[in-house]
C-alpha cells in the first residue's frame, strides 16, 4: 500500500492542533502562535487564488497542515462528485498537507447538494459503497485519508451494524485511517442512548490517526454539535479514555461558531496537551 | 438491491418538502413526534448553510433591503435554485437573475444590478493570482510595434455596464465608507470596474471610454484596437495616463508580445 501512505518529506502531525478560521488569519500572518499544527476546511480553499490561499500557503510554510473536507459526500449512493474530488486534488497538490480527512456521511444525491453532514444507514450495502468511494479518493490523491464519525440526530431503522462497527469495517476494507471525534461520540451517545465508553472499544486501535475535540450545545434533550463553546467535562473524560486506549494521537480543537479570541483556542489546546501527556507519558 | 439510493432519495425529498413530514418518518428509529423534530434540525441546517452563503456574497443587497426582507429573498431563492455544489462559495450566482423576476424585489429597480456587481466582487475574491510582471521585457519592443501589444488583465477584473450608478451604490454601503451617503441617480448608463490590487477586491466607477478599452483588453485585443474603441467614445482618452494607472492598480498585469 505504498501508494496510499502520506507523501515523503511532509511535516508530520504531532501533538495538539487547532482549526484555523478567517477570524484568526491576521494573528497567523503577523506572528507565530504556539500551535503544533493547523487544520482547515478544504472547501474554503477551492478558489483559483486570492487571500484565503495566500494565508494557507503562509501557514503551511510554518506549520503542518491538515485538510478537512466537509462536502465530498462519500456516502452518496450515486458516487463521488468528480468535480469536487478534482478540486480537492488540486488543493492537496498545491498545499501538500500532512493529513487529508473527510466524514462518514452523505450530503448530495442527484443534482442536489444539502451542504450538510447527513447520517448514513449502517448497512452492508452502504459499507460496500462507502468503502469503494474512499478507495477511489485515496487512489486519486495517492494517499491514505482519514474518515471521521459524525454527530447525528436520527438513526435509520435499516441499520445492520453499529456506527463504530461500520467505521471499523470501513477502515479494514478501504485501508483508510479513522478520525475519531470524541465530542461526536458523546453527542450521539446522548442523542441515541448508548454507552460512549463502550463505543470506543469498537474502534480498532491501529486505525486511529487523529482525534477531534469540540463543544456542543443542548436543545432540550438533544445535543447539537455546534462547535461553538469549550469542550465539556464529560468529553474531556471520554478523551482520557481515548488516550488510554489509543495512546498519543494528534488531537484537534475545533471551533466553528461564535469563534472566540485565539487565546481561548490555545488554552483548550493546552488542556488537551495536559490530558494527553498525563496519560501517555 | 439499491436500497441506499432509494433511502437517500426519500430523505432528500423530505428535507426539501415545503412542509415537514412527507412520508420519510418511517425511515427512522423513534416516536413520530421526536423524529419529526429531529428531521426539522436537518431541514433547518440545509437552509441555514445556504442562507449564510447568500448573505456572504450579497452584503450590499442585504444592507439595502434590510435583514428581514433579505432572509425572505434568500429563502425564496433557495427554493427556486437549490444548492447543487459542495463548494458553497459557488452558490448564489443566479441571485441577480432571480431578483429581476421576483415581484417584491422589483420595487427597488437597481437591486438586481447591484447583485450582479456583488457576484463579480465575490468571484474576484477567489480569482487566480497573476504571475510576475517584468516591464523590462517590453523595453525591446520598437515604438512602432507597441500598439500591437495585447494588455492582459488580472483574472479578477470584470467590467459591468448598468443603468444605475452601481459602483457608487456599492461604495456608500461599504463598512469603511465615511463620506456623504449620497448617490446621484440622474446619469444615463454607468460603468463599474471590479479589480483586485492585491487581496482586497475594489470597485471603481469608470468612463464609457475606459469601459470600452478594458472590454477590448478582456477580449485579448491589441492596445491599438482598445485605444480605437476608447477614442470612439471619447476623443480625449489619454492612453499613457490610463495605462500607468491600470498597471499601478494591477488591472493590467502583463502585456503579451505579438505572437505570444
Amino acid at each position: 500500500m505504498s501508494l496510499l501512505s502520506a507523501p515523503e518529506g511532509k511535516a508530520a502531525v504531532r501533538g495538539i492542533g487547532i482549526g484555523l478560521r478567517a477570524r484568526h488569519y491576521r494573528e497567523f500572518l503577523d506572528s507565530h502562535p504556539r500551535a503544533d499544527w493547523l487544520e482547515v476546511h478544504s472547501e474554503n480553499y477551492f478558489g483559483d487564488g486570492g487571500y484565503d490561499l495566500h494565508v494557507l500557503e503562509h501557514v503551511r510554510s510554518q506549520y503542518p497542515v491538515s485538510l478537512h473536507g466537509v462536502a465530498l459526500s462519500l456516502g452518496s449512493a450515486d458516487g463521488v462528485r468528480t468535480a469536487h474530488l478534482a478540486k480537492l486534488k488540486r488543493l492537496a497538490d498545491r498545499i501538500e498537507p500532512a493529513l487529508v480527512s473527510e466524514h462518514l456521511c452523505w450530503g448530495a444525491i442527484g443534482p442536489r447538494h444539502f451542504n450538510d453532514l447527513l447520517p448514513l444507514p449502517y448497512t452492508r450495502e452502504a459499507l460496500a459503497q462507502v468503502a469503494s468511494h474512499v478507495m477511489q479518493v485515496q487512489e486519486s490523491l495517492h494517499r491514505r485519508i482519514l474518515i471521521e464519525n459524525v454527530s447525528s440526530y436520527l438513526q435509520f431503522r435499516a441499520s445492520e451494524l453499529s456506527e463504530f462497527a461500520f467505521l471499523a469495517e470501513l477502515a479494514k476494507r478501504s485501508g483508510c485511517a479513522i478520525l475519531l471525534d470524541v465530542n461526536n461520540v458523546f453527542v450521539n451517545s446522548v442523542n441515541h442512548g448508548f454507552d460512549p465508553e463502550q463505543a470506543l472499544l469498537e474502534i480498532p486501535t491501529q486505525a486511529i490517526g487523529e482525534i477531534h475535540l469540540a463543544g456542543h450545545c443542548a436543545a432540550g434533550e438533544l445535543l447539537i454539535d455546534d462547535h461553538g463553546s469549550r469542550v465539556v467535562p464529560q468529553v474531556w473524560k471520554l478523551y482520557e479514555t481515548a488516550c488510554r486506549r489509543f495512546g498519543p494521537v494528534p488531537t484537534l480543537i475545533e471551533w466553528d461558531t461564535s469563534i472566540p479570541p485565539l487565546d481561548i483556542l490555545l488554552d483548550e489546546a493546552a488542556m488537551a496537551a495536559r490530558v494527553s501527556q498525563a496519560i501517555c507519558a | 438491491m439499491r436500497d441506499l439510493a432509494a433511502l437517500q432519495a426519500r430523505f432528500a425529498a423530505g428535507l426539501d418538502a415545503p412542509v415537514p413530514d412527507t412520508g420519510t418518518q418511517d425511515l427512522f428509529v423513534g416516536e413520530s413526534e421526536q423524529v419529526r423534530q429531529r428531521l426539522g434540525i436537518y431541514r433547518g441546517n440545509a437552509k441555514a448553510n445556504a442562507a449564510k452563503a447568500i448573505a456572504a456574497a450579497y452584503p450590499v443587497v442585504e444592507k439595502i433591503v434590510g435583514g428581514e426582507f433579505f432572509s425572505g429573498l434568500a429563502s425564496e431563492y433557495q427554493s427556486r435554485f437549490p444548492s447543487v455544489n459542495g463548494d458553497l462559495n459557488e452558490y448564489g450566482g443566479a441571485f441577480a437573475a432571480f431578483l429581476v423576476d421576483f415581484p417584491p424585489a422589483v420595487e427597488i429597480p437597481y437591486l438586481a444590478q447591484v447583485a450582479c456587481l456583488e457576484w463579480r466582487v465575490h468571484c474576484a475574491h477567489y480569482a487566480a493570482d497573476p504571475g510576475p510582471f517584468d516591464p523590462a521585457r517590453l523595453a525591446c519592443v520598437p515604438p512602432e510595434h507597441q500598439l500591437l501589444l495585447r494588455p492582459r488583465l488580472h483574472p479578477a477584473c470584470h467590467v459591468l455596464q448598468a443603468a444605475y450608478p452601481i459602483a457608487r451604490i456599492w461604495e456608500v454601503h461599504q463598512d469603511t465608507f465615511s463620506g456623504e451617503f449620497k448617490v446621484d441617480f440622474t446619469g444615463d448608463a454607468s460603468y463599474a470596474l471590479v479589480y483586485r490590487p492585491r487581496f482586497r477586491v475594489e470597485v471603481a466607477q469608470i468612463s464609457n471610454a475606459e469601459a470600452a478599452f478594458l472590454g477590448e483588453a478582456l477580449d485579448a485585443q491589441t492596445l491599438g484596437c482598445a485605444l480605437a474603441a476608447a477614442q470612439l467614445r471619447d476623443a480625449s482618452f489619454n492612453l499613457g495616463r490610463s495605462l500607468s494607472e491600470w498597471v499601478r492598480s494591477a488591472v493590467i498585469v502583463d502585456f503579451k508580445l505579438n505572437g505570444e
